[in-house]
């Protein structure tokens, strides 16, 4: 079997971690902790599905397939579970808010990074849809970081998110693994590093955001086996192709209405 | 939790518009979530909020000896109206 393309790879990845994520914000419309929260959380959740839209159009274009809207929402919705690189920390499926919190200010601090990876890609698209994103980054964060500065300061909510902290960090050596392919994708400049390389920056930031003053450091973080760190790992996620137990779920969730009519033009 | 009354206007045009209020429980978390809840779709590009308990706010009978000074209307209508009333009543 071939090596598969790098570059589609890449660009799959981070297409589908973005969908993943926007569609598990989203889902909280409605039942999140307060109704300001509650738009605010699922409108990032928006953006973050309008990056996903972006980056299935420059997979399509690889294809030479034309991205129209139904080209775009067949790759996005239409492919079998073994075709989707998403890991499993965006595929993860909580009813807890904490968690969702925690991952929400993990998830875009690594997204920031992964989108300065791509600042000045060869592939000048790609580098045109980070400047956007990147603006809107710093928004994502500081919202994050708006809700923990205050939750923070509260024992009873720093409880709750210190034992979120457990559930999710485990997941965040898969969230920095890298795709099949990624070493030549790198040479031919589509970044300027693995996303392997992220994981001991996401590591350092998050035991800074969670350590500061009154918050204990969470063992996960610092104790975590990373033997697999090395750029372009194919263990853990298998370079993201396994798919986690949440994942036919949420997919089935995604494509409810999308299923009643798969023809139907919006 | 606050109340915060949210302001917001279009750059270059147009005065600062009362839009709604929102509950925070600090200034920052006002300020981002009347982004994400009042300037999502480019509403405006300049924001304002302003806790509701720092509003300076007038008593109910202060403004209202106002309503019956017709003398300070430039464009002479009201006048004019006070006036006919009065004629009206003479005949």
């Amino acid at each position: 079997m071939s090596e598969p393309d790098g570059v589609r790879e890449f660009l799959l990845a981070f297409a589908d971690d973005e969908h993943l994520m926007g569609q598990q914000h989203t889902e909280w419309i409605g039942v999140a902790p307060f109704l300001e929260e509650d738009l605010a959380f699922s409108s990032i959740g928006q953006d973050e599905l309008g990056h996903a839209a972006l980056l299935y159009e420059l997979v399509l274009e690889r294809d030479g397939i034309e991205p129209t809207d139904t080209a775009v929402d067949a790759l996005a919705y239409g492919r079998p579970s073994t075709d989707y690189r998403c890991c499993h920390l965006v595929e993860h499926t909580t009813q807890d808010w904490a968690e969702a919190l925690v991952r929400h200010w993990i998830y875009d601090t690594f997204e920031e990074m992964r989108w300065q990876l791509v600042a000045d890609s060869s592939l000048p698209k790609l580098a045109s849809v980070a400047g956007k994103a990147l603006r809107e980054e710093a928004f994502h964060r500081r919202h994050a970081d708006a809700l923990l500065d205050k939750l923070l300061a509260s024992p009873e909510a720093r409880e709750r998110i210190a034992v979120a902290l457990e559930a999710v960090t485990p997941l965040v050596s898969g969230l920095c693994e890298s795709v099949a392919g990624e070493a030549e994708a790198l040479s031919q400049g589509l970044a300027s590093a693995s996303t392997a390389s992220l994981l001991t920056p996401l590591e350092q930031a998050i035991d800074e955001r969670f350590s500061r003053p009154g918050t204990q450091p969470s063992s996960a973080v610092v104790s975590e086996d990373h033997s697999d760190r090395a750029g372009g790992s194919t263990e853990g996620q298998r370079a993201r192709t396994s798919r986690s137990a949440d994942f036919e779920p949420l997919l089935a969730r995604m494509r409810e209405v999308l299923d009643y009519d798969v023809e139907a033009v919006w | 939790m606050h109340v915060y009354e949210v302001f917001i206007k279009k750059d270059g045009r147009d005065e600062f518009r009362h839009v709604g209020a929102l509950e925070a429980a600090t200034d920052e978390l006002a300020l981002v979530l009347a982004r994400e809840g009042y300037l999502r779709r480019a509403e405006g590009d300049r924001l304002w909020v302003v806790r509701r308990d720092h509003v300076i706010v007038a008593d109910d009978g202060f403004v209202s000896p106002n309503a019956d000074k017709p003398h300070r209307h430039h464009d002479g209508a009201a006048v004019a109206a006070h006036r006919k009333a009065a004629r009206q009543g003479r005949q």
